[in-house]
């Protein structure tokens, strides 16, 4: 376990340097996080000037939403996408050979094994979004709602990773397919609070592409509290989701037969 | 005449070219399908009393899939890999290619989209579209494409100038997603934006179809909006032929 995050703060720091060669990157990166966040906040305020609130959300409310969705976004763009999408080539490729001859977890390997740490702007961003929404409205914090906010953002970036590692390891059944766009187009869903689509569509976003456990349940336990059954509830899902992602993986490999020489 | 057979030519070959990446068309598909249903969920859940909302976003995913454009992707790869060296030996204009392509995928996005517009036509609460704001709205999804199409070409072309292009379109979408109606209908935006608005070129990009089929419009509001979108489409064209025309002045390329 200390070797992985040994090993992990290395990855980081190599990233970092990769990276630190493209510095106008960085900025270009910025700037369109920041208009894309701004557009987000735009949208929001038009509907507000409309409406008190909506499905049971002020604007405050929606803030913190938005700017969880932000946060969570940005690490998952930050420390998992740069594996994960886009997998497919790699399992038909032979690539994954490389991976397990490591003597390191396989699972760490490819799916944290190399990260772009400049998508961490948009986590930024995403929590002083997350401050400037409670400081909105005026939210009863409590130190529990807080404790409860920062369990269910690691919740909500342990269904993030682990339902990315599903995906990716659909590729080893049906290699033809590429469902990480569709995976992201699901992802967008997650601006808005669940309450606001169709009910069937709300249990897809919860059950089948975890989208509730990236926005709305923990900017729901910051704004409004939270009852301890679905909190426990969502803890107990997130445990479900990661050990679903290591038995897929484990599967996942032994359908793998190399094709590299 | 030779113009168009040769444009047709194009036409089929990309059709057939992204008849191998279906699966990826697909995606596309829904991804492009996304932000309009968000905006019909958030606008109904806001306001339930306006009845024209379903229909008004029924029609801007029509709109947004029949002006999809991805010259970023597209035609910026082409100036940055060198393979625009190709088609400048082509004896015919450049821009032909592009269109070709561009009109393909518009054809795949269609033919991709037809089942998902059927279920969300099955869900709209009184969709009672009439037959002539219909028709009157046809043309001007035309233009709409059209402007698009320039619209999005000229910003690609900036890849003779920067390696961020693509940032470059995706700040063009994002302007579109917010003033061209996706986000906000435009009756819906605040009053101070609404003079603006209307003479910007966005709404004429996505939202102005829609709200021809949605709302009951005068006849001069429809004549005033086609004579924006006709000089939109103009002007767009201008730009793009004085882009183009500096940018290959300028393009240097290795290999070809």
């Amino acid at each position: 376990m200390i070797k992985h995050v040994l090993l992990f703060r290395r990855v980081f720091a190599v990233s970092l340097q990769r990276q630190l060669a493209h510095r106008a990157n960085l900025a270009f990166d910025a700037m369109m996080t920041a208009v894309g966040l701004a557009s987000g906040l735009l949208a929001l305020i038009a509907v507000f000037s409309r409406v008190e609130t909506l499905a049971g959300w002020t604007l405050g409310g929606m803030i913190v939403l938005l700017g969880t969705y932000q946060f969570i976004s940005g690490m998952i763009a930050a420390f998992v996408t740069p594996n994960l999408a886009f997998f497919q080539p790699k399992v038909t490729n032979g690539e994954i050979d490389e991976v397990l001859l490591k003597p390191v977890s396989s699972l760490f390997l490819v799916s944290l094994g190399t990260c772009y740490p400049w998508a961490l702007v948009q986590s930024l961003l995403g929590l002083a979004t997350v401050a400037a929404g409670v400081s909105f409205v005026d939210v009863a914090l409590t130190a529990t709602g807080l404790l409860a906010y920062v369990l269910l953002l690691l919740v909500g970036l342990l269904v993030g990773w682990a339902s990315r590692v599903l995906l990716a390891c659909a590729a080893f059944w049906a290699p033809g397919a590429e469902p990480s766009i569709i995976y992201d187009a699901f992802w967008e869903l997650g601006r808005y609070p669940l309450s606001i689509y169709h009910s069937i569509v709300q249990r897809l976003l919860t059950f089948v592409v975890p989208v509730a456990f990236i926005s709305t349940l923990p900017a729901q336990a910051l704004v409004s509290g939270m009852g301890p059954t679905l909190f426990v509830g969502s803890l107990a899902a997130s445990v479900i989701y990661v050990l679903l992602a290591r038995v897929a993986w484990q599967r996942a490999l032994r359908r793998y037969t190399s094709a590299t020489s | 005449m030779r113009l168009l057979s040769i444009l047709q030519v194009y036409i089929r070959v990309s059709f057939l070219q992204w008849m191998a990446w279906r699966s990826f068309a697909f995606t596309l598909v829904a991804n492009q399908a996304v932000t309009p249903l968000i905006g019909l969920a958030v606008w109904s859940t806001a306001l339930p009393s306006e009845s024209r909302l379903p229909l008004y976003y029924f029609v801007l995913l029509v709109v947004r899939l029949m002006t999809v454009s991805y010259e970023n992707h597209t035609f910026s790869g082409r100036i940055y890999s060198g393979e625009l060296a190709d088609h400048l030996l082509r004896p015919h204009p450049v821009v032909l290619q592009p269109l070709g392509d561009n009109v393909s995928i518009r054809i795949w996005h269609m033919l991709i989209g037809a089942p998902l517009l059927l279920v969300v036509l099955l869900f709209l609460p009184a969709a009672e579209m009439k037959l002539w704001p219909v028709l009157a709205a046809l043309p001007a999804l035309v233009l709409a494409a059209g402007i698009q199409f320039l619209f999005t070409f000229s910003l690609a072309m900036t890849a003779f100038w920067t390696e961020r292009a693509h940032a470059v379109v995706h700040l063009g979408s994002t302007l579109i997603f917010l003033l061209g109606g996706v986000a906000v209908p435009i009756s819906l935006m605040p009053g101070v934006l609404l003079p603006f608005v209307e003479l910007l070129p966005f709404r004429y990009m996505m939202a102005f179809p829609a709200e021809i089929v949605a709302d009951a419009m005068t006849l001069e509001q429809l004549g005033f909006g086609y004579v924006i979108q006709l000089v939109w489409l103009l002007i767009f064209g201008w730009v793009s032929r004085r882009l183009w025309r500096s940018g290959v002045r300028r393009y240097t390329v290795v290999g070809g």
